[in-house]
């Protein structure tokens, strides 16, 4: 280690000061094998007999079987005289070769991975491992995990280059949870999706929350299930004025009472009456076989929108009702 | 003043009534105008200037030979404070300019890492080393507690100025 080769008067500084600072500090390029510096430093005569011969790098000691993150165990700038690499780094001169690594400014530049080798990795990993606990074992399909936590919450933490931690993006909070999940009946799920407008998708069946209006991520977390608690109580509850429903606010098209079901009556009734078939009962009309199949094919081609299988369904429905099969 | 008219296919004439009156006018000469570009550039000379690789690279080899002198997150898309950090640059450069004065052998790297700054400087060995040490010791404690956030320098000593080559 550079603690072996500190003078000793060193050692005398103030407890304050880590040796972390000195070994740093020290690059080891100072003991590089160079020319002696009297034939570098000609400005400081004065101080000719005070200064140390350039030392050899520490790479020359180095054996092959080293314990490599001793060396790099945090991220350090790149050393030259520590990494026994011969790595040379540059755009070449004409019939040159790229620069050699003492003094390489490129070198010190880019970010390097020497403290990520895959031994230190396994030592990392070796020393996480006390404080991971096991995968709960009766969770192990996806539709249990669904089952037993219905809602995720979405959160995103950012961490940037700055003495500055806070990030106003940190603050959005996104809930998702499946409308199936949740006890709803029939007018709950419609007055539900009602409320909610956008925020749902039919293909999914998910209802996305977004909140970011609070400053902080725990205040727009504890909005979020709030607003899915309001929501949830509110679609089950019935209002006065839920009474005056429209066709208009309808979500999907009702066979009972339609103006479709009154036109097949009243035709029916029509040829029925030009056949001088005057014992007609309106239920047993619409409770034959044809009208049924005429309902279903009307109630898919609104639901649906027109496609060809609807159409052609309606077709088939609409000329076995008439008979002009 | 009479404006100088301008339609396509005729050439533009500028109509100065001034021509008529009896009074002395001023004429304007100018020359083409030199748009050469000086910025980060040496300019060659007789083949005796040594020049090392930062200087021999023009700004527009940024990226293509040459690297970054300072990494941060605040120039990447969506993210904030880069005219902050590059203030905090600026001062830190003139601070390693003026502690180390004829010691640095090249510009200055700064890194940021979470909320550290690693300055990494490549110094001639002009100083004998307790000196060094005092300095080093010195100025990261002076930067932390100005910055209020760890700030350690790592240098590394060179005999000379590594020359890439003469210009």
């Amino acid at each position: 280690m550079a603690a072996a080769t500190l003078p000793a008067w060193l050692a005398l500084q103030p407890a304050a000061r880590t040796l972390r600072a000195f070994c740093t500090a020290v690059s080891p390029a100072t003991r590089s094998a160079i020319p002696s510096p009297r034939t570098a430093g000609r400005t400081s005569r004065y101080e000719r007999p005070l200064r140390r011969k350039a030392l050899p790098p520490r790479t020359e000691k180095m054996t092959v079987d080293l314990d490599w993150p001793s060396v790099y165990p945090v991220a350090a700038p790149f050393k030259p005289s520590a990494v026994p690499l011969p790595v040379r780094m540059g755009y070449p001169v004409k019939r040159g070769v790229p620069m050699a690594k003492e003094g390489n400014l490129e070198l010190l530049k880019i970010p390097n991975f020497l403290h990520l080798t895959p031994v230190a990795i396994k030592k990392h990993c070796e020393a996480l491992k006390d404080f991971c606990t096991e995968w709960p074992a009766a969770l192990d399909s996806d539709e249990k995990c669904e089952k037993h936590f219905p809602i995720e919450i979405d959160t995103a933490d950012y961490v940037s280059a700055g003495p500055s931690i806070r990030n106003p993006k940190a603050r959005v909070v996104t809930l998702r949870v499946k409308l199936s999940s949740l006890n709803l009946d029939d007018h709950a799920k419609k007055k539900l999706i009602k409320l909610v407008g956008e925020r749902y998708c039919k293909t999914t069946d998910v209802l996305t929350i977004r909140t970011d209006r609070c400053p902080l991520k725990r205040q727009n977390y504890d909005y979020a299930i709030y607003l899915l608690t309001v929501l949830y109580h509110e679609s089950w509850k019935t209002e006065e004025w839920e009474k005056e429903k429209t066709e208009a606010d309808m979500e999907e098209y009702i066979w009972k009472n339609s103006p479709s079901e009154k036109n097949i009556l009243e035709t029916l009734l029509q040829i029925k009456t030009a056949e001088k078939d005057l014992e007609v009962n309106k239920e047993e009309l619409l409770g034959t076989k044809e009208v049924e199949d005429y309902k279903k094919c009307v109630v898919s081609l609104k639901n649906e929108g027109d496609n060809e299988e609807t159409l052609s369904q309606y077709k088939e429905s609409v000329k076995k009702l008439l008979k002009l099969m | 003043m009479a404006a100088p008219m301008c339609f396509r296919g005729l050439r533009l004439r500028v109509l100065s009534w001034s021509r008529e009156l009896p009074c002395s006018w001023c004429a304007l000469h100018t020359s083409a105008v030199c748009t050469k570009n000086r910025a980060a550039r040496v300019r060659v000379g007789k083949g005796d200037k040594p020049v090392t690789y930062e200087e021999a690279h023009a700004p527009h080899y940024i990226a293509h030979r040459k690297g970054w002198l300072s990494l941060h997150t605040g120039n990447l898309d969506g993210e904030d404070h880069a005219a902050e950090r590059t203030v905090e640059d600026v001062f830190l450069r003139k601070f390693m300019l003026g502690t180390f004065p004829g010691c640095l052998a090249d510009q200055v790297i700064l890194k940021r890492r979470a909320n550290q700054v690693e300055i990494c400087a490549l110094v001639l060995r002009q100083l004998p080393a307790y000196k060094f040490y005092f300095l080093v010791g010195c100025s990261e404690t002076l930067l932390s507690h100005f910055y209020k956030c760890p700030v350690r320098l790592h240098l590394q000593t060179v005999p000379s100025k590594v020359v890439y080559k003469y210009i």
